[in-house]
């Protein structure tokens, strides 16, 4: 992902209002990791695993942040069973800011990641988990501020996978 | 040591903290003990550290209490080196280590009956405040000593199997109605409005 792009993913979620982020870092977006941890408007928080990135975003929603958890898709696998139970039953937005790997439009597929994009948009519809794949920055700012918004009346999470431009 | 006799104890000193519980027999107990409007229930087993981590994060000026099992701590066992690192010194962790799977009915063995030691696994993880506590002496010393303390406390309360949440009545609280009270209580005594509940 070039610079300007990746600057402009994090400035889009920090003018969307997200001030508090967990990760676990995976290879197409990790340039954000250090955006976000250098900037002061922005909580940065480091996890073992993405079932407590999702179960600690969303404890601090509900304490009143704007939580964003950052992970690759797989990521949505490991998940699947914090989404379900603290993002859709309990009900509480958070937004999912996902490496698309092994998807159609991801500009570094192989063998490896094929079968893993294959499954991640059936496994966020079976979820009932609302979602987009953005390709490149067009829009991008509104994109991501339509999608927090989305997740807020929903009250539940929603993801945005990136691909494309976003996996250079 | 039973775990309704340390959740007496506890309930009886809830203030402003938040508490966040675990879904097994206790959560019917303390529903029952406890009708503080900071309580938020989780619906399913190995989520309320979690969540009760991103709370402390957020509010760090808060205590936070986690209520949770030996059968959820062993489905969520990253919690511990994630909490060895970033340590909040305003969270509590109260498992109640009974080594069954009681609400399965047949109570078969968890892993901590036999040669597992999660005290030692969350000291191991970097939790440096990590104790066993084998009675209720001891729980309302040191257990309930840590709610006026200044940093990360986890205890595994070691409980003999009681199956005295079955004779008390189910909460018909649901969880939707449930976050909302939770939300509305912390709204209210922090004078700030959370943002995703958001205007009709």
């Amino acid at each position: 992902m070039k610079e300007e792009l990746a600057n402009r993913l994090v400035q889009g979620l920090k003018k969307a209002g997200i001030n508090f982020v967990t990760y676990l870092p995976e290879t197409r977006l990790s340039q954000i990791v250090p955006l976000i941890r250098d900037d002061p408007g922005m909580e940065l928080v480091a996890v073992s695993s993405e079932q407590e990135a999702v179960t600690i975003a969303v404890g601090a929603t509900l304490g009143g942040k704007q939580a964003a958890v950052y992970m690759e898709n797989t990521g949505i696998y490991v998940s699947s069973y914090s989404l379900l139970v603290t993002g859709k039953q309990l009900g509480v937005p958070i937004l999912l800011v996902v490496g698309f790997l092994g998807g159609v439009p991801d500009q570094r597929n192989s063998f490896l990641y094929a079968t893993i994009g294959n499954h991640t948009i059936p496994v966020l519809q079976g979820l009932g988990i609302e979602h987009q794949v953005l390709e490149d920055g067009e829009k991008l700012e509104i994109k991501i501020s339509d999608a927090v918004r989305a997740a807020n009346a929903l009250r539940a999470p929603y993801a945005l996978l990136f691909a494309g431009e976003f996996s250079e | 040591m039973i775990r309704h006799e340390c959740l007496e104890s506890l309930a009886a000193k809830m203030s402003d903290q938040l508490e966040v519980t675990s879904q097994s027999g206790q959560r019917i107990e303390w529903s029952h003990l406890s009708k503080h409007e900071g309580n938020l229930l989780v619906g399913m087993m190995g989520c309320a550290i979690g969540v009760a981590t991103g709370l402390a994060l957020a509010l760090p000026h808060r205590k936070v209490i986690a209520l949770d099992s030996d059968g959820s701590v062993l489905l969520s066992l990253f919690n511990l080196a994630t909490l060895g690192n970033l340590r909040p010194k305003n969270l509590v962790i109260y498992v109640f280590d009974n080594g069954v799977y009681s609400g399965s009915r047949i109570s078969y063995a968890t892993a901590t009956s036999g040669n597992t030691d999660l005290t030692a696994m969350a000291r191991g993880a970097g939790i440096a405040n990590a104790h066993t506590i084998r009675d209720i002496e001891e729980f309302n010393k040191q257990g309930i000593g840590a709610l006026t303390r200044n940093e990360l406390a986890f205890f595994v309360c070691k409980v003999e199997e009681s199956l005295l949440h079955r004779e008390i009545p189910r909460p018909n609280t649901d969880l939707a109605e449930n976050k909302y009270t939770f939300v509305r209580f912390l709204e209210r005594t922090e004078e700030k409005t959370i943002p995703f509940v958001g205007r009709g």
